[in-house]
C-alpha cells in the first residue's frame, strides 16, 4: 500500500527525483484475476499445474499488462491528485514475472520540459536478486501554468 | 468470432487503413507474418460500456486504492478509471488469426499513449492494426517480433487511447 503522496506539480519536479522503492508480492490469485478479466485464460495464467503441464514453463506467470499497469499506479501515486497526468508509459517485458515472489517497483525523473510542462521517467520492476524483469518510460503532463 | 466474419475478412471486405511500412532500423518482415497485412486495419470491436464494476475490479486486481479512481466525481457520481485500465479492454480476436503460433508467442511489451480518461458508462470502441514486424538476434537466438497497435475510441468519436502490443516468437 502507498501511502498517499500530496498532489506533485510541474514547478516541484527535479531531475532525478525518486519513486519508490515500493515493495510487492503480485499473488496467483490476483494474476489469475487479471487475467480472467482481461478474457486470457491461457494456462500460463490460471496456475503453476497449469502452466507446467500445459505449456512447459515453470511456474505461472503474472500477464505482462498487469506488471504495466503496476507501474502506471507508482507513476499516478506520485502525481497524486493534482494537475499532472499519465500521458504516456511503454514497458518492456524483459523476463517472465512469477507470481508470489517479492518485487520492488522503482522510478526516477530524467527528464523535464519546461515548455510542455511535462516530465520523463524510468521505471522499472526488479526482483530480490536485483534484475530488472520489466522496465520502461513514462511521460507525466501538468497542463498550462495557472 | 464466427466463421462468417472470418471468411468475410479473407475476402477482404474489411477496409484497408492506409499503410504504414515497418519502422527504420527494422530488419525486413520475417516470412511467417504476410507482410501485405502491415497497417491494415482489422474489424472494429463492438463498443465495450465501461461499468463502475469493470473499473472497481480492475482497480482490485492492480492493488489501485486512489480515490480519484475508487470514488464517484462529485460532479456527475461516475467512476473514472485508472489510465493503465485501458489496456484491459480486449482486442478484436479477428486480428490474431493472422499470427501464426499465437499460442507460442508470449508478451515483450506495451505501450500506452492515454489521450482522454476513460469514465462509467462509456462506450469504447477498439480498432486494431498489425503496425510492425522484424526481427532480433539475442541470448537465446533469433526472435520474431509483432507489433499490433490498438485504437481506442469513445462514444463520442474521441481517441481516448493508442495501445502498441508488442509479441515475441522464438524461432
Amino acid at each position: 500500500m502507498v501511502t498517499r503522496a500530496p498532489a506533485k506539480t510541474f514547478e516541484t519536479v527535479v531531475i532525478g527525483e525518486m519513486l519508490g522503492p515500493h515493495a510487492i508480492v503480485i499473488t496467483r490469485e490476483q494474476a489469475r484475476n487479471y487475467a480472467l478479466a482481461c478474457g486470457m485464460s491461457t494456462p500460463r495464467f490460471m496456475s503453476d499445474e497449469d502452466a507446467r503441464r500445459e505449456e512447459g514453463l515453470p511456474a505461472m506467470l503474472t500477464p505482462g499488462n498487469m506488471t504495466l499497469g503496476i507501474l502506471a499506479k507508482l507513476v499516478t501515486d506520485w502525481l497524486g491528485s493534482g494537475s499532472g497526468q499519465l500521458a504516456r508509459i511503454g514497458t518492456t517485458f524483459r523476463s517472465f514475472v512469477h507470481p508470489g515472489v517479492e518485487l520492488t517497483l522503482h522510478g526516477f525523473v530524467t527528464h523535464t520540459d519546461q515548455a510542455a510542462r511535462s516530465a520523463d521517467l524510468d521505471v522499472w520492476m526488479e526482483n530480490e536478486d536485483g534484475e530488472r524483469l520489466v522496465v520502461g518510460t513514462a511521460t507525466v503532463a501538468f497542463g498550462p501554468a495557472e | 468470432m464466427s466463421s462468417d466474419e472470418y471468411d468475410s475478412f479473407e475476402s477482404g471486405r474489411f477496409e484497408p487503413q492506409e499503410g504504414r511500412q515497418a519502422e527504420s532500423g527494422s530488419e525486413q518482415a520475417p516470412e511467417r507474418f504476410d507482410p501485405s497485412l502491415l497497417g491494415k486495419l482489422f474489424d472494429l470491436t463492438e463498443p465495450v460500456t465501461v461499468t463502475a464494476q469493470m473499473i472497481r475490479d480492475y482497480c482490485a486486481a492492480i492493488g489501485e486504492d486512489n480515490p480519484a479512481y475508487n470514488e464517484p466525481s462529485p460532479d456527475d457520481q461516475l467512476l473514472t478509471a485508472p489510465p493503465s485500465f485501458a489496456v484491459l479492454l480486449k482486442r478484436s480476436e479477428k486480428i490474431y488469426r493472422c499470427m501464426p503460433r499465437y499460442d507460442e508467442a508470449f508478451a515483450a511489451g506495451q505501450d500506452l499513449e492515454y489521450l482522454a480518461p476513460i469514465r462509467e458508462g462509456d462506450r469504447i470502441t477498439l480498432a486494431s492494426s498489425m503496425r510492425e514486424t522484424y526481427e532480433k538476434t539475442g541470448r537465446s537466438g533469433k526472435m520474431s517480433f509483432v507489433v499490433l497497435r490498438s485504437t481506442l475510441t469513445n462514444q463520442r468519436g474521441e481517441t481516448v487511447a493508442h495501445i502498441d502490443h508488442r509479441f515475441v516468437y522464438r524461432s
